[in-house]
């Protein structure tokens, strides 16, 4: 109560009014000991509250508080000697229950205790620094009892056995356990951990390394991670029944290390059940588990990925390296797509899409697809068989769905311009023979081009379709100039003469190639010089070349007498065909002669008119597989088909022979050769100076998105590069390269 | 008033003042004898003899009990104490560590 004192109030010296009973402090002592042993042995009711705190309230005040204070910790420790020794003779099971009552009861009394002594615990404790008395309870509890000789060891050991106990599969006393638990909680978190916590994790350590030793002996992979689990989960929900929380991540780790950090090399390797094998059959659930255990231990996932990686990479390989496989393009396409389907699948459903496996599964695919240097061609032989006909029939997101894969692997393609090169060629075939099945698929695949490797990528292929739009429209200009000079279609037909379609490429965005020569009939030869005329009427300053190898002609056949038929050929072969009008009979330099047809293609166009069952509207003598330069061609009078259109292929390798590939990668090469430079230059005009070193370096990383760049033909492009002086060695440094503005 | 809700607290000289348990209670000492978890005489009786509290010091600390709760609850009057009880008063509140 402190409340403002009246000013001419004088306090005088303060008095004791009684003298001291020099026997005082003894008796009131007395009377509080026997206080403190009645509530000890239940008997308080008896008792006066203000009593007991009026006398020790004294006895603080008249300087008796050492003694009080003495006197408390001697009876309790007597007291805490006594419980001792009847939970030291309880036997066997009772023991826990024994400890665990007298605790219950030792803090009941304690608190009594406590609140009658609340005086000294106010003033005289805070002023000389003693413990309080709660605190001075379980104090003394801890070093009477729980950590007296007797109880300690036995304490423990029968913790431990408990919970040995239920691990084995029996039923505790769980309640208890938890009261104990509790117990050693509250006399402090060093208490738990010294006598109880420490000696758990050791004892769980030696009982999961034991047990964890004899599952991998007898189960596989995929029952020993089982097991793992259910242990794990064991561990989890005892921590929460009876241990302290903060125990959890503790044993956790525990397990974690003996049950999978020991074994994981092992697992992951297991024979018939391990990681590779789980891959292949698909066990999303098994991987599942194992990613969610593995993750649990520091280098777990990192083990996980690269036994994958491995493992992807070493399928992957003989995937791309299989000689069989190579033989047909799209399968090979399609057996990387499926193998990518399934290890998408799998990282989405058992590895939560952990980004660090999709990085994985991204290299290992770019690590074996490159492998291969045919995977660019294979892979627009894939792109082209779908625009073809794969995609007929199907809906506008499923076409949408095999071009985003198609994008996938082409992202992981090293050597992108080599696509682009192939890309080119099947992408100018199906254009030009009109086979794409839809336009909408070709422009949404360039778009997709487009925003992965930029304009420059595709602006040649976006030019051949302008080429395309622009030719139909000439045509159209074309026919009606004809119209107009009097030469209506319908006359032409009756008259024989031949309809042409002309289609106007841009030199440079075609892979075009020169020097294809022919004679053209001369009905056409008139034709052809009749839209030059038109062409360059509105075209002025260009030239035009007839790429005579890449026509198509349609012509209208009369076989013996009464069979008619209409044949969709090869410019190559109308020209070889029309020859027949006048002659029935024509040896292979005869032909050749008049048509001046290279003699490769020549032969190639020969083989498929008289050597293909079917359609075979020439004969050829003598009759064999191949053409040979004294053959004999006969028109075939008793040439027989089911259709009315008969469509005679050119015998064309769809996979390109291996001169042609050495070709390709030649041109490859020299395309690279103006890339590389101009990236030397880029880089060396912003640089001035640079090592050779970090040339490479910058080159290739300027250069990655199109193809990888060889250190060697740097140099070369260096050299070439100081040869024509843009550049210069350093005098002192030879190492050093200079920029020559 | 329930019986459970009152407290008697008696003086040196045998005075019984009936109050509030609640008013009580202001005293940690008053509040540690009622709440005690042992079964003391006072728990189970609800009453306190105060041997060494006079009538009109014990009068005027219940008169503080109902005087403290009310200021708690916002109402800040001035509690007047007469100077010649002053010490006999703040030993009593020491006491009962009010």
């Amino acid at each position: 109560m402190s409340q403002p004192k009246k000013k001419n109030f004088k306090i005088e010296p303060f008095k004791h009014k009684v003298e001291m009973d020099p026997k005082y402090a003894e008796k009131t002592w007395k009377i509080l000991e026997d206080a403190i042993h009645e509530i000890y042995n239940h008997n308080a009711s008896g008792l006066s509250f203000e009593e007991l705190y009026r006398n020790a309230y004294n006895m603080v005040l008249h300087k008796y508080g050492e003694k009080l204070y003495s006197g408390l910790v001697n009876t309790m420790t007597q007291h805490l000697r006594e419980i001792a020794k009847s939970v030291e003779s309880a036997q066997g099971g009772l023991f826990l229950e024994e400890l665990n009552s007298k605790w219950l009861e030792h803090n009941k009394s304690l608190q009594m205790i406590r609140d009658i002594l609340m005086y000294m615990d106010r003033t005289y404790v805070t002023n000389f620094n003693k413990t309080p008395v709660h605190e001075l309870g379980l104090n003394l509890w801890r070093d009477n009892i729980v950590r007296s000789s007797k109880i300690r060891d036995r304490l423990l050991d029968t913790l431990l056995d408990l919970v040995h106990r239920e691990r084995t599969g029996e039923v505790i006393n769980r309640g208890l356990m938890r009261n104990i638990t509790k117990m050693l909680m509250d006399l402090g978190p060093t208490v738990y951990q010294e006598e109880f916590e420490r000696p758990f994790l050791e004892a769980a350590a030696d009982f999961y390394r034991l047990e964890s030793q004899q599952f991998i002996e007898t189960s596989d992979c995929a029952d020993y991670l089982k097991k793992a689990e259910r242990r794990l989960n064991e561990e989890i929900e005892r921590v929460t029944h009876y241990l302290d929380p903060r125990s959890e991540i503790k044993i956790t780790a525990v397990v974690e290390k003996e049950m999978i950090g020991n074994h994981m090399k092992l697992l992951v390797e297991m024979e018939n059940s391990g990681l590779v094998s789980m891959l292949i059959d698909d066990k999303y659930d098994d991987l599942a588990r194992m990613y969610n255990l593995f993750r649990r231990v520091t280098t777990g996932l990192q083990t996980v990925r690269e036994v994958m990686i491995h493992h992807l990479r070493e399928t992957g390989r003989q995937l791309v390296m299989d000689p069989e496989r190579l033989k047909d393009p799209v399968e090979f396409v399609q057996r990387l797509l499926d193998e990518k389907d399934k290890y998408d699948k799998i990282i989405h459903l058992s590895f939560s899409n952990d980004k660090t496996f999709q990085n994985a599964l991204n290299s290992a695919f770019e690590f074996f697809i490159n492998l291969n240097v045919r995977s660019p061609e294979f892979i627009s032989l894939f792109v082209d068989d779908k625009l073809r006909k794969g995609l007929k029939g199907v809906s506008e997101e499923d076409v949408e769905t095999v071009l985003d894969k198609v994008m996938m692997l082409f992202r992981y393609l090293q050597e992108k311009d080599v696509f682009e090169k192939y890309y080119k060629q099947h992408l100018a075939k199906r254009l030009l023979s009109g086979r794409t099945v839809s336009d909408d698929a070709e422009r949404s695949l360039i778009v997709k081009l487009k925003t992965e490797c930029g304009y420059q990528f595709t602006s040649k292929l976006e030019g051949m379709f302008t080429d395309m739009k622009t030719s139909r429209d000439t045509m159209q200009g074309f026919n009606a100039m004809l119209a107009n000079t009097g030469e209506s279609s319908e006359t032409r037909a009756t008259a024989e003469g031949p309809t042409l379609a002309v289609q106007v490429l841009t030199t440079g965005s075609w892979p075009t190639q020169s020097g294809a020569r022919c004679n053209l009939p001369t009905e056409i030869l008139t034709m052809c010089d009749k839209f030059k005329a038109y062409y360059l009427s509105t075209h002025t300053g260009r030239r035009l070349t007839w790429q005579t190898n890449m026509g198509t002609a349609d012509l209208k056949a009369t076989f013996g007498s009464t069979n008619k038929h209409e044949l969709n050929v090869s410019t190559y072969q109308m020209c070889v065909l029309l020859l027949f009008n006048m002659a029935d009979k024509l040896n292979y330099r005869e032909i050749e002669q008049a048509t001046d047809i290279p003699s490769q293609d020549l032969k190639r166009n020969l083989q498929s008119l008289a050597c293909v069952k079917g359609k075979n509207v020439l004969r050829k003598e003598p009759m064999s597989k191949d053409i040979s330069e004294d053959d004999v061609f006969i028109f075939n009078d008793k040439f027989q088909s089911k259709f009315y259109k008969v469509k005679i292929s050119t015998v064309v390798a769809q996979k390109e022979s291996e001169p042609e590939k050495q070709e390709t990668r030649q041109k490859v090469e020299e395309d690279r050769k103006p890339q590389i430079e101009a990236a030397i230059v880029r880089i060396m005009k912003s640089r001035r100076v640079l090592d050779h070193n970090n040339i490479i370096s910058e080159v290739t990383k300027q250069l990655q998105a199109r193809f990888l760049p060889n250190p060697a033909v740097i140099k070369k492009r260096i050299e070439s590069l100081i040869e024509r002086e843009f550049l210069e060695r350093d005098r002192i440094d030879r190492k050093l390269y200079r920029y020559l503005a | 008033m329930r019986k459970e809700d009152t407290v008697k607290l008696i003086s040196a000289e045998g005075f019984e003042f009936v109050i509030d348990r609640k008013a009580a209670l202001v005293s940690n000492t008053l509040k540690n004898m009622l709440t005690s978890s042992g079964s003391f005489t006072e728990t189970e009786l609800g009453e306190v003899r105060f041997p060494e509290i006079s009538t009109p010091i014990l009068e005027k600390v219940c008169q503080y009990f109902y005087w403290s709760l009310q200021f708690a609850s916002g109402k800040e009057t001035e509690f007047h104490i007469e100077p010649e009880i002053t010490l006999e008063l703040m030993m009593a509140a020491n006491y009962l560590h009010t």
